[in-house]
């Protein structure tokens, strides 16, 4: 069988090349690109990226992208937690009809689920509704549709699933020995997590964490559609540069200034995985 | 302090969220009012009666047939060479493969798309069907990779190497003792697929030409105008699409606890 995985292989490798690499490679040298008029010239030129660096919109909106992946990736961490430790130690033999269960709703297509959030969240919705019906305000709360509010809740609800993967594999890693001797030996409760719980399932919360951040930086229909005056993001300024205002090599730059900054925090994690995997018994051996 | 209960009634709770928006959509479909808004008016079929019976939506459905089968079928093959390759068959770079393989999933939908529609214009290709299929082929063929090696893994390496013992050649091994073994994870795959590529809406608005299959005419009515119809389709489709991934998910346990 000397090879043969070569041979598989490549018919693999080649629709990847066509689809995948060879778009991303054409997109960097449009990045090179400038518009006259209505022709693009092709005499390369630094300047989009000098207009993005520039730019305090661009800088802005790539902050904002990153900074929308961070508060995403800590609220699905901090509803996940208790949920990863459910299904791996309580879950018995339903933890992976819990698992099921728990992705099924990723499959409902991102429109639906859209469409669903905005009669939940709508003036006359579920959630205003609700609350009027039981006195708690009079008038209906109108942040709640088209805010930054609406489209981070409904970005978390869309990953949540991706993160409680990624801490339930920590979990399941996590040896129930060490936490009880951490108890046994008078830690509260907080420090058990802080020094104990944290560190060892740290594996599963980048892994996680990273599938999170990149698809809420990537995400564009979600905040165009419930982020109001917010839904202006990154990926929706690439989009209106390809669409309205027909300056593709502008929105080429940004959008490889947007791959160079995510594929360095993907290193940056994938490495601190890969330490983390080798040096875990050095850590196990000094907690 | 009782952590255990807490944890439960916590994850009970997550678990609602997760399904609050297929509850409300339904219970809206069914809701006998032009507002989609409480209280609720009674019980009506008419949203479903006005769905089913409109030409424009049921051209979309044709469409997406039209797409999804196709990239069904090729991710799920292609899916199956890469999960061979990773696991079954020595190959060089195999961690550069793996990598390489994710790397659709990572890229921002909307990048890929915006690249794909530029090559699309310089090689003069005409947007159509098949643009969208061979689109929608490379983001879907993370997960179908990932689908069937997942089941390939924990086939026994043991029976392929009995086999081959005996004398069956390398064909023949494949045919008669690993085909056999992951023709589960292949099935699930190729549901899954189906369900990803028929939602998919990103993408397809990009590298598609004048005809829309019914994600693109949904995106489309949802901006312009909601109406309970709109929940109706909503319903049929989340249900359709759950029902598959249930289907290929049984399947999949089915080879796993053999």
């Amino acid at each position: 069988m000397s090879r043969t995985g070569n041979w598989l292989a490549a018919p693999v490798v080649l629709a990847l090349i066509a689809t995948c690499l060879v778009p991303m490679g054409v997109l960097f040298a449009y990045s090179f690109f400038q518009v006259d008029f209505v022709a693009i010239n092709t005499d390369p030129t630094l300047k989009n990226y000098a207009k993005i660096i520039g730019s305090e919109t661009y800088r802005s909106l790539i902050g904002r992208a990153f900074l929308s992946g961070a508060v995403v990736v800590a609220i699905t961490a901090v509803i996940g937690y208790p949920v990863a430790w459910f299904v791996a130690r309580r879950g018995g033999e339903w933890k992976s009809a819990l698992l099921t269960l728990l992705l099924v709703p990723l499959y409902t297509g991102d429109m639906v689920r859209i469409f669903a959030w905005r009669v939940i969240l709508g003036a006359e919705g579920v959630i205003n509704r609700f609350a009027q019906w039981a006195g708690l305000i009079t008038e209906p709360i109108q942040v709640l549709l088209f805010s930054p509010i609406a489209s981070h809740l409904v970005l978390a609800y869309n990953f949540l699933p991706f993160m409680v993967m990624g801490l339930w594999l920590g979990y399941e890693a996590l040896d129930d020995a060490l936490v009880e001797a951490a108890r046994d030996l008078g830690a509260p409760p907080v420090a058990v997590f802080r020094r104990v719980v944290l560190p060892m399932t740290l594996p599963g919360l980048i892994a996680g964490g990273m599938m999170v951040f990149v698809m809420v930086v990537g995400d564009y229909m979600t905040p165009q559609l419930l982020g109001g005056a917010s839904g202006v993001t990154v990926i929706s300024a690439i989009n209106d540069l390809f669409g309205t205002a027909f300056d593709w090599p502008l929105g080429s730059a940004i959008a490889c200034t947007l791959l160079a900054l995510l594929g360095l925090f993907l290193a940056v994690a994938a490495y601190a995985l890969s330490r983390m995997n080798l040096g875990r018994s050095l850590i196990s051996g000094e907690a | 302090m009782n952590g255990p209960r807490l944890a439960a009634s916590w994850t009970l709770l997550v678990f609602a969220f997760m399904y609050l928006p297929v509850a409300v959509v339904l219970l809206f479909s069914l809701n006998d009012s032009e507002i989609i808004a409480f209280p609720l008016q009674g019980l009506t079929l008419d949203w479903y009666r006005e769905v089913v019976s409109d030409p424009r939506l049921a051209r979309g459905f044709g469409i997406t047939m039209m797409v999804a089968a196709p990239v069904a079928v090729l991710s799920t093959l292609l899916g199956a060479l890469a999960a061979l390759a990773l696991t079954r068959y020595d190959m060089r770079f195999k961690a550069a493969f793996a990598a390489l393989l994710l790397v659709p999933f990572l890229i921002p939908r909307l990048i890929l798309a915006v690249g794909q529609l530029i090559v699309l214009s310089d090689l003069g290709i005409a947007r159509s069907l098949v643009t969208v299929v061979l689109g929608q082929t490379v983001v879907i063929l993370p997960f179908t990779s990932m689908i069937i090696a997942s089941v390939l893994m924990r086939v026994d390496r043991r029976l392929e190497e009995a086999a081959t013992d005996l004398g069956a050649s390398a064909w023949s091994v494949f045919r008669r003792v690993t085909l056999p073994l992951m023709r589960n994870g292949l099935i699930a795959a190729m549901f899954i697929a189906f369900v990803l590529a028929s939602s998919e809406t990103v993408l397809t608005t990009f590298v598609s030409g004048r005809q829309q299959p019914l994600s693109l005419l949904v995106a489309s009515d949802f901006r312009f105008a909601i109406s309970p119809s709109l929940n109706a389709l909503a319903v049929l489709i989340v249900f359709g699409n759950i029902a598959l991934v249930l289907l290929g998910e049984a399947v999949r346990r089915r080879s796993l606890r053999k």
